[in-house]
């Protein structure tokens, strides 16, 4: 991974932060920040200002399509990938419609999760 | 769910009867039949009289004169049968002329029986009760099994939201415990990765589990779609023979891939018959014993309509009265894994479906000296 910038992590299940912030930390020297919920996302986001953000789905208070339309008015340059249990295809559609660079399952084994991850960040970050 | 079972109730007399019938007389004779059994009675005269008075009255029965001025009662009884169809009311024909010329038109215009003139007032009220407890068990039967559809449904939605919430807790188990074992967070002792190991293994099947429980509840609910994309099936296998191939050099098992000649394209769900392909690879290493070899095959079949996958492995084999079962839901055969693994008894099961949602075909046969051959056939289009 050559991306060595911000990147917030948004997920409601703390085991699945932990987890998926073990992956990013094995990847490079990228900044991380939590949030729990997407309301907690925004305030971080406008904060931090991180480059990519990892947003969940389903999540209590502000759900991952309405935090991920709020993160693109702010900054629409900012990378999301959103993270979802299966693949719902309408919500990937959805997610993707309003500007979500991928999509990642989060019950896939590590090593695709952190290939996945990669390829998109590397993509979407290099100066061509 | 307490389902209410299915009873007779000795009292029927909530029951509505229309009678119909040009001659007074036998109008007052049945009014007194029906009257002294309880059951609530209306009168037709004519056989217009009676379309117009079943459609106030919904009667639960029909006792209906054949010969009238206007239409008679055969043509009254077609008209009644297809307006209303399967839930038209049960018809008796009550004739004078009773011979069996009348008696098989009347059960061919859909008549459920028929009744002699002059009445035997008992074997008119027999002969209702009769009918009207048939149609009260099947009225049962009907609302049985519309309660039993919706609580299989609620059963499916159940297991499907419980496997669903289950996989990610599941997940990140795994995960961690991977980079545990991988000493991401720091050395571990010998003992310390055995118990990890054991973590990791464990959540791994549990997770395995799970998906093919929430596989079970999206087939059950008749969500199984499959998205057709043209895909080179070998390639895929390949993939597939790969990948297992590093869980079976644990049982110094041997998966050799003969791929065809050529390259063969299908169009199929390349994830769903992957998993398929999966499963049916890790059953055979799973039921072969150490040190087996297995053999992964892909041809056309003659005339190229369809595209042939078979997995020979050297297991026990599949018992003959076992046969039947092996691609039914959780049915664990007698044959047990050589290695200790686990099984939900659902993946072969869940193979059938997928294959089925191709148009395809699954079976399995013991081969001539031991083991036996899976063979997946998908059609090429």
């Amino acid at each position: 991974m050559n991306f060595a910038g911000k990147i917030l992590l948004v997920d409601d299940e703390a085991h699945i932060r932990k987890y998926v912030s073990l992956i990013i930390k094995q990847l490079g020297k990228m900044t991380l920040f939590e949030a729990a919920n997407g309301e907690d996302a925004i305030a971080a986001f406008q904060r931090e200002r991180p480059q990519v953000v990892l947003l969940d789905v389903n999540m209590p208070k502000l759900g991952g399509i309405e935090t991920l339309k709020r993160l693109k008015a702010i900054d629409p340059d900012c990378i999301v990938i959103m993270l979802t249990s299966l693949t719902n295809r309408e919500t990937v559609e959805q997610a993707l419609e309003h500007g979500a660079a991928h999509y990642i399952r989060k019950d896939t084994p590590k090593e695709e999760i952190a290939a996945a991850l990669t390829e998109t960040i590397d993509s979407a970050t290099s100066p061509s | 769910m307490v389902l209410p079972l299915p009873s007779v109730p000795f009292n029927l007399s909530d029951r509505k009867i229309l009678a119909v019938d040009d001659d007074r007389v036998n109008l007052r004779i049945l009014r007194g039949i029906l009257t002294k059994e309880g059951y609530t009675a209306a009168e037709a005269n004519t056989g217009e009289r009676a379309l117009e008075l079943y459609a106030e009255f919904r009667p639960h029965l029909v006792l209906l004169d054949v010969m009238m001025s206007g239409i008679d009662g055969f043509e009254t009884c077609r008209r009644l049968k297809s307006k209303y169809g399967e839930k038209c009311a049960p018809i008796i024909f009550v004739t004078a002329k009773n011979d069996s010329e009348d008696v098989v038109e009347g059960l061919a215009a859909g008549g459920a029986d028929y009744l002699p003139k002059p009445f035997q007032p008992k074997e008119v009220a027999a002969r209702i009760r009769t009918h009207l407890q048939n149609q009260y068990l099947a009225e049962q039967q009907h609302l049985l099994v519309d309660q039993l559809s919706k609580a299989n449904a609620a059963k499916n939605r159940f297991l499907g939201m419980a496997a669903h919430d289950l996989r990610n807790p599941l997940a990140s188990i795994r995960g961690i415990s991977e980079f545990l074992k991988a000493g991401t967070v720091g050395p571990m002792t010998p003992d310390q990765l055995d118990l990890i190991e054991t973590i990791h293994s464990a959540s791994q099947s549990m997770l395995q589990m799970v998906n093919e429980l929430l596989d079970v509840a999206t087939i059950e609910a008749g969500e199984l779609k499959v998205n057709l994309q043209s895909e080179a099936l070998d390639k895929l296998v390949s993939k597939c023979v790969a990948l297992t191939n590093m869980e079976a050099a644990k049982k110094e098992t041997k998966i050799i891939f003969e791929p065809p000649k050529e390259s063969v394209s299908l169009r199929i769900d390349l994830a769903k018959i992957r998993q398929v392909v999966d499963n049916l690879l890790s059953n055979s290493v799973k039921y072969s014993p150490p040190g087996s070899i297995i053999t992964a095959l892909i041809w056309r079949s003659e005339g190229e309509t369809h595209c042939n996958f078979a997995i020979r492995d050297q297991g026990p084999g599949i018992p003959d009265d076992e046969r039947d079962k092996l691609f039914k839901d959780f049915s664990r055969l007698s044959v047990q894994p050589t290695g200790g693994e686990k099984s939900t008894g659902l993946g072969l099961a869940i193979c059938r479906k997928i294959v089925e949602a191709h148009g395809g075909t699954i079976v399995a046969e013991n081969l001539p000296d031991r083991g036996c051959e899976f063979r997946v056939s998908l059609p090429i289009t």
